[in-house]
């Protein structure tokens, strides 16, 4: 697990006010971290509102990342009922769009049954695995 | 048998059971999904949340929370990027195609 570290300075992280109890939580962190260790890409998670069009919103998040080349974002926006995959010049490569489209479709199913952990948790899945091995 | 011992064994035992078992089932279903369980079309109303397995992987600075949750993502509103959409000018968004997939429910 990622550093059960920083002090807690006003009691619950801000993290388990959002909409995953802990439980959703930790099987996000290990399915991001699952993801990352056996691709060696980054692999990332938005959850929240995109401003339209939302695909630049979600190249604009990709830029963000230390090394778009090889990172893969995941934006999911519940309220808009939107997702976006975006992988990097590298990492698109390794990940076709195809691929991330078939990973798209078993988190939109997901999605449409309530379930944002699972949906999220499978495409991390599927993408990691089209990915191959670092 | 006498049909008091009857009517307990045939119909207590199994009315025991299923309170039992539904009682476990409730109280499984009560605890971790109601009240903030997800339903497309309903409104959904918390901050912004982007995971990443290890926080230090994000350029921006940001005060990483715990598990690697980081709430708002910085400075998306401020104007920098050209709005015609094309790759331009001093900031380093998208160097290359990117590519991916999109999709609605």
């Amino acid at each position: 697990m990622s550093e059960p570290a920083a002090p807690p300075d006003a009691g619950r992280p801000e993290v388990l006010d959002g909409p995953f109890n802990t439980r959703q939580l930790l099987r996000l962190d290990q399915a991001l971290r699952v993801a990352d260790k056996s691709t060696g890409l980054t692999f990332s998670v938005y959850v929240g509102d995109v401003d339209d069009p939302p695909r630049e919103f979600a190249e604009k998040l990709h830029g963000q990342l230390a090394d778009p080349a090889r990172s893969v974002l995941i934006a999911v926006s519940p309220n808009q009922r939107v997702l976006e995959i975006v992988t990097g010049s590298d990492a698109r490569r390794r990940v076709l769009d195809r691929e991330a489209k078939l990973a798209a479709l078993s988190m939109v199913a997901a999605f449409t049954g309530g379930d944002l952990t699972g949906g999220i948790v499978i495409g991390l899945d599927q993408l990691a695995t089209h990915a191959g091995r670092a | 048998m006498d049909v008091v011992e009857t009517v307990a064994v045939f119909v207590g035992i199994p009315a025991l059971i299923v309170i039992v078992v539904g009682g476990l089932a409730y109280a499984g279903s009560d605890g971790i999904r109601r009240g903030k369980r997800y339903r497309p079309g309903r409104p959904y109303d918390f901050a912004p949340v982007w995971f990443l397995a290890a926080p230090e992987q994000v350029t921006a600075a940001s005060d990483a929370k715990q598990l690697g949750a980081k709430p708002q993502p910085p400075a998306l509103s401020t104007g920098e990027l050209e709005s015609d959409g094309s790759q331009s000018g001093p900031v380093a968004v998208s160097q290359g195609a990117t590519g991916g997939a999109s999709d609605r429910w």
